[in-house]
């Protein structure tokens, strides 16, 4: 029998997640904004429930990739998956949880019919490139503009 | 996952459209404010939604491994009588549960928290249209006495809160704090039941459930996320909210929300005819697991809002000390927090009822400390109601030996 303690499980998330979210999320950022996770999660859990995921340590949750299927926007008919937002809790990084939860994002993607995943990536944030590179991203003709004002 | 919506017969989708028009006067109001809520979300479909691609092999029971039955007949007497009486009391679930949050809705504390609600009330319409569909697209004659499919819709849309099925659709709302704490408990139930359905041997009742649960994980979110930011205004020491106003309405449901899986020593039949995959005292504990799990979460708000500086580790060990002692933390009480009550609480089903048990597993033995009790663990609204009275009528003939408790 493996010790509860280590027991990995990658499950789709829920409501009762956003504590362990604001508090991760608290980890790597500093900050302490439940209503944003709170106001996110709302709405995955109505957008596309059994989308996102998260990933169990013994019980605890310690990482999250938020993501849904989406078709019609910028011109984009086909539906797609998107990642939004995602993080592993620091004490728990090496551990191929960003995979995991990838895989299984994936599978109910393709399961509800998309063709791609896309997200959006801050180049100059090299963990978070490098972890997107790893798993198979790769640059798309779609390019991401701002024009600050 | 590909869904196949469906709508019912003219007279049948028009009798539902003359139902909400009586019993959920905001319907429209929602469908214009669609967009300022929900943006970019799916418009909203009074329809059946059934599942294309689900498992055509009956999963569990004496059937295993049969094709799934996709007409009542092809099930046997009995397995059509009891999954009748399933269907039935599930519609009337999603019919009466409209016609409570409508009593209180127009009293949410902000827009947000109104618009979810009524978005919930929406998608219960929808479910109540759901078991209608089962209901009429095949002929259940040979197992409902006499009673034809229209005759049944009729009987279903004619219930009113009272005379629902089950007890916890046949309590009014005292607040709009009913409408989120009914949310997060007791369709926290129907998640329960839905999940456990999806198994079903009838093939038309499987195919039904993945589009209500995930409608269900939103409702369950529009009752926990308010209740979240609540607790976070109690903590800031907001004079309008306490969370004694929470515990009182959580002491309301919960027992009801144990009722509505059975008698916790049933469920071997639902398993036997392939209908679910757990018995009921299995589903129960699973459920009291995660609402405990919920009331941890929405404290874990609480403790944070009454101490910014604390770190989540120390607001973790703060309320672990607080469960522990049942004392004081920095002025902050146990009883401050929210709890969740002994499952024996305010019960009148199942292998506990009316037996005299406080919140704290505290037995009683006379009827009127109890009731007393119940007085101060209740909000005044529910104390004064009907179904109290009922309740008290019923204890006392228990407690005096009159009544027996089968």
């Amino acid at each position: 029998m493996p010790e509860t303690s280590t027991v990995l499980r990658i499950r789709p998330l829920d409501e009762l997640d956003i504590s362990a979210i604001v508090r991760i999320d608290e980890k790597i950022s500093g900050i302490y904004r439940p209503e944003v996770w709170e106001t996110r999660i709302m709405y995955y859990t109505r957008r596309d429930p059994g989308a996102s995921q998260v990933a169990e340590i013994g019980g605890r949750v310690v990482g999250f990739m938020l993501g849904d299927l989406r078709a019609g926007e910028f011109g984009l008919e086909e539906p797609s998956g998107w990642i939004e937002r995602f993080g592993i809790d620091p004490d728990h990084r090496g551990q191929d949880l960003g995979r995991r939860m990838f895989d299984a994002i994936r599978a109910h993607f393709v399961a509800e019919g998309a063709k791609s995943v896309r997200t959006l990536v801050d180049t100059t944030d090299g963990g978070v490139a490098g972890f997107l590179k790893a798993i198979g991203f790769m640059p798309a003709p779609l390019q991401a503009l701002e024009l600050r004002l | 996952m590909k869904v196949e919506n469906v709508v019912l017969e003219k007279k049948y989708h028009d009798a539902v459209e003359h139902w909400r028009r009586h019993h959920f006067k905001d319907y429209q109001t929602l469908l214009d404010s669609w967009e300022k809520y929900f943006p970019k979300d799916e418009p909203f479909c009074l329809c059946a939604k059934l599942e294309l691609g689900t498992p055509d092999v009956i999963h569990i029971g004496e059937q295993k491994g049969q094709p799934k039955r996709v007409n009542p007949d092809e099930l046997t007497e009995d397995q059509a009588h009891h999954l009748l009486a399933i269907i039935k009391a599930q519609a009337s679930t999603e019919f009466g549960s409209i016609q409570q949050h409508a009593g209180t809705v127009d009293r949410a504390h902000d827009d947000q928290d109104r618009a979810w609600v009524l978005r919930v009330m929406a998608e219960e319409l929808r479910h109540g249209y759901q078991m209608l569909h089962l209901l009429l697209s095949k002929d259940w004659s040979h197992v409902s006495g006499g009673v034809t499919g229209p005759e049944m819709v009729e009987e279903i849309l004619s219930m009113t809160t009272g005379n629902h099925v089950l007890d916890a659709f046949n309590l009014d709302y005292d607040s709009f704090m009913d409408n989120i704490t009914f949310a997060a408990f007791i369709d926290r139930v129907g998640k329960y039941q839905l999940t456990m359905q999806k198994v079903c041997a009838y093939k038309p009742m499987a195919d039904s459930m993945p589009p209500m649960l995930r409608e269900e994980a939103f409702h369950l979110a529009a009752g926990v996320i308010p209740l979240r930011r609540f607790a976070e205004r109690a903590a800031k020491g907001d004079p309008l909210a306490h969370l004694e106003l929470v515990q009182h309405s959580i002491n309301k449901w919960f027992a009801r929300g144990l009722e509505m899986f059975g008698d916790e020593r049933g469920g071997q039949k639902n398993i036997s005819f392939g209908f679910k995959d757990l018995t009921n005292r299995e589903a129960v504990n699973q459920y009291i697991e995660e609402v405990r799990k919920m009331i941890r979460d929405i404290n874990t708000r609480f403790v944070r809002g009454r101490f910014p500086g604390y770190t989540p580790d120390k607001v973790e060990s703060a309320i672990d000390e607080l469960e522990r002692t049942r004392g004081s933390h920095q002025g902050l009480a146990y009883e401050d927090l929210l709890y969740l009550p002994d499952p024996r609480f305010f019960r009148r089903k199942g292998e506990v009822a009316f037996q005299m048990v406080g919140v704290n597993g505290e037995p009683f033995t006379d009827a009127d400390s109890y009731l007393s009790y119940l007085a101060r663990h209740l909000n005044a609204g529910y104390v004064a109601s009907r179904d109290m009275r009922l309740y008290a009528e019923t204890l006392r003939k228990v407690v005096a030996g009159e009544l027996t408790v089968e």
